[in-house]
């Protein structure tokens, strides 16, 4: 449920990068070739960002034709865009789903990854492999079982059936764990001398300490949400409580695609994680630096 | 230590609090739900369709769904029909023709016949036959994916040729008409995307087979119609009168950009056409080029839906009776979308109306939709079977040897042997 091909978070700037002058021609020419080398890696990944607001402002008829400067037609596009699409619903619908399921995500897999490391038992690594396991089982042969579940529970087309299935995520859970391995057993011994319980351990002392964990996990968790296509398709039936991801989807199905307001629509819907991802990214640095001193 | 307490206290009590209205009500009974894809074709006819039922029974309310694309609808249906949960199910929904039999057949039960309370002789044969199974046809057929070549007329012009010369002529003939107006104005004739089979399926249909036998077994290495297809097919590329395009913004680009000088597609193009106002006067229509074989007529179809109720509806007979007081009797509504939508239904009765007899000055003057209606009553019927998405890949996979002038009989053979494994 959660996209488990993200990439490795907390690897640290190389360090040291600055002072090391280069001493003779090759090595500035390999040092020319790296930097030619990312600046076509960073143009292919920036251009389709480009190519989307440079598309949110143009008509559709220029866009299929190739057009990639600047038009005039944004607020045109805009126009169409909320007249089709009842905006205000459906963000509240997506941020509702998104904030909700991180926050619950965050709470329900740290502590399953704390409570992994933390207390030791025979079967432990074996519940922890079983797990893993599970996770090579891909959703569409999970979809039907769980629909059932869902229609049983009569809790199709709600919030609910959206964001259960992703609180345990294995992943995080995976990555919690990971992340509790360097987190120092004194800090918990300490607080149990001063007469902590376990869950005060966990709130008052983990959590901070834990704070670039959270961060990065966030960003992870939020982005996996908010994107979350497939289940939420399956699972909510009304127009009112789908999600701005479905709904820009639905959108390129016409039989005459708008592609100005459809692009229009997907600078919205890709604003939001943006906007947490740059805020947390400057928190995770932080955090990375002065995490567990 | 305290001060942190009462702030993630706080922090839980409100994830708590959103949990707890976390339920949304669904639609209350009493209401016809309607899914369909395309807010700005299906969505806003069935929209029309509704107010005017509401004209007549104000009590009724019809809340039509149009926010998903195809592919969604599809993936919603499949999942709660499979797990036998059809409490989210709408009460009716819009299939395509193509992919009907596959839940007719694969999910018996599912639909409610209309054949027992609505007149079917009333629509074109071809669109009945589709939803038609052990003698019941289960849908109201909407919107005809009737074909016609659409063509710029001032570079056919500019070759000199009228539209009197691509009446009614073969494909080999369009070729070479095509590879004329190459020569003399420098465009290609079409564009072809190799992941489409839209244009052999079109020839197929017109020459009255598909890519199966009555028994629902493969038709494929000796359905001469199909090699035909293949063979004309590559020879618009050994001509050289193909732009190769990948995808649907690059295909429609090819033609409403003025590169290519014609495409032979479904009528519900004519919006996409349409919306180059700049192109007025420039375009025309003709009728689709036949193979040419015995029993190959010009007229044929691309796509194309219609509108099914489910037999696990609480509202099965007011969602019936809306059927067929609007979409199976309101001639007056078919000339709305007609020239609203550019939906071509297809109710024979309609193309007595207004809208139909009118002329398009876009298309040069022409009676467009007199023609196509013509064309719509002519098109064969085929049984499209349910493994087509299956045959088609397979075809495709054969496209790119096929069009290099690789053998047709192996290609067919090919094809057959992997849709085959695909079918079990």
């Amino acid at each position: 449920m959660t996209d488990t091909s993200l990439p490795a978070v907390g690897a640290r700037p190389a360090a040291n990068v600055r002072s090391r002058v280069p001493a003779n021609p090759f090595a500035i020419l390999r040092r020319a070739l790296v930097y030619v080398l990312l600046s076509i890696a960073a143009f292919v990944s920036v251009f389709p960002f480009f190519w989307m607001i440079v598309g949110a402002t143009n008509k559709s008829a220029d866009i299929i034709r190739g057009k990639n400067s600047f038009g005039s037609e944004l607020f045109n596009n805009a126009a169409t865009f909320f007249t089709q699409v009842d905006a205000l619903r459906v963000f509240w619908n997506s941020a509702f789903i998104a904030v909700v399921g991180t926050a619950l995500t965050l709470l329900i897999s740290s502590l399953a990854g704390y409570g992994f490391e933390m207390f030791r038992s025979k079967v432990r690594e074996r519940i922890f492999a079983l797990l893993l396991l599970f996770l090579s089982i891909p959703f569409a042969a999970m979809m039907v079982p769980l629909f059932v579940m869902f229609s049983q529970a009569k809790l199709v087309n709600t919030y609910t059936a959206v964001i259960l299935p992703t609180v345990a995520s294995i992943f995080i859970i995976f990555y919690f764990r990971q992340a509790t391995k360097a987190f120092p057993s004194e800090l918990r011994d300490a607080a149990k001398i001063d007469g902590l319980k376990e869950w005060q351990i966990f709130l008052f002392v983990y959590m901070p300490v834990m704070r670039s964990t959270y961060a990065a996990a966030t960003i992870i968790i939020f982005m996996a949400n908010w994107n979350n296509y497939l289940w939420p398709l399956i699972v909510l039936q009304t127009a009112e409580n789908k999600t701005i991801t479905l709904i820009v989807s639905a959108l390129t199905s016409a039989y005459t695609p708008d592609y100005g307001m459809i692009l229009f629509g997907t600078v919205l819907a890709t604003l939001p994680t943006l906007v947490i991802f740059f805020l947390l990214q400057r928190r995770f640095v932080e955090g990375m630096l002065g995490a567990v001193k | 230590m305290n001060r942190i307490a009462s702030r993630r206290g706080l922090v839980l009590g409100a994830v708590l609090a959103g949990v707890s209205f976390l339920s949304v009500a669904a639609a209350s009974a009493g209401d016809v739900t309607v899914w369909a894809w395309d807010p700005n074709f299906n969505g806003a006819t069935m929209k029309e369709a509704a107010s005017r039922y509401q004209a007549i029974n104000p009590e009724a309310n019809i809340i039509i769904d149009d926010t998903a694309s195809q592919d969604d609808i599809r993936a919603k249906l499949q999942t709660q029909l499979l797990a036998g949960s059809t409490d989210g199910l709408p009460d009716i929904v819009l299939i395509q023709d193509d992919v009907a039999q596959k839940y007719l057949q694969s999910f018996p039960g599912a639909f409610e016949p209309l054949s027992d309370s609505i007149d079917m002789t009333a629509f074109a044969d071809y669109k009945v036959a589709a939803a038609t199974l052990d003698g019941k046809s289960y849908s109201l057929p909407f919107d005809s994916g009737v074909t016609g070549l659409f063509y710029r007329s001032d570079y056919f012009e500019e070759a000199g040729f009228t539209a009197e010369d691509l009446n009614n002529i073969t494909w080999d003939r369009l070729i070479e008409i095509g590879t004329e107006v190459k020569e003399k104005t420098g465009h290609l004739l079409l564009d072809l995307d190799l992941t489409d089979t839209g244009v052999i399926r079109m020839m197929m249909q017109q020459s009255g087979t598909w890519y199966f036998n009555e028994d629902g077994s493969l038709n494929i290495v000796d359905n001469a119609p199909l090699k035909k297809a293949l063979e004309t097919y590559a020879k618009f590329y050994q001509a050289d009168l193909v732009k190769p395009v990948s995808g649907w913004a690059e295909y429609t680009g090819a033609f409403t950009s003025g590169e290519v000088a014609a495409v032979p597609v479904g009528v519900w193009i004519t919006g996409t056409i349409k919306a180059n106002a700049d192109q007025s006067g420039l375009w025309g229509v003709a009728p689709i080029p036949r193979l040419d074989i015995e029993g190959s007529v010009n007229a044929s179809n691309q796509g194309g839906s219609s509108w099914y109720v489910l037999a696990s509806s609480d509202n099965k007979e007011e969602a019936i009776d809306f059927l067929k007081t609007v979409w199976g009797s309101d001639v007056d509504f078919y000339q709305k979308i007609l020239i609203d939508q550019g939906a071509v239904g297809s109710l024979l009765a309609a193309r007595e109306g207004e809208a139909y007899k009118a002329t398009d000055e876009f298309f040069g003057g022409a009676p467009v939709w007199q023609d196509f209606s013509t064309w719509l009553s002519q098109i064969p019927s085929v049984d499209y079977g349910v493994f087509t998405a299956e045959v088609d890949s397979a075809v495709q996979a054969q496209l790119p040897t096929i069009i290099q002038g690789g053998d047709l009989d192996q290609a067919l053979q090919a094809i057959h042997d992997q849709a085959q494994q695909q079918m079990q």
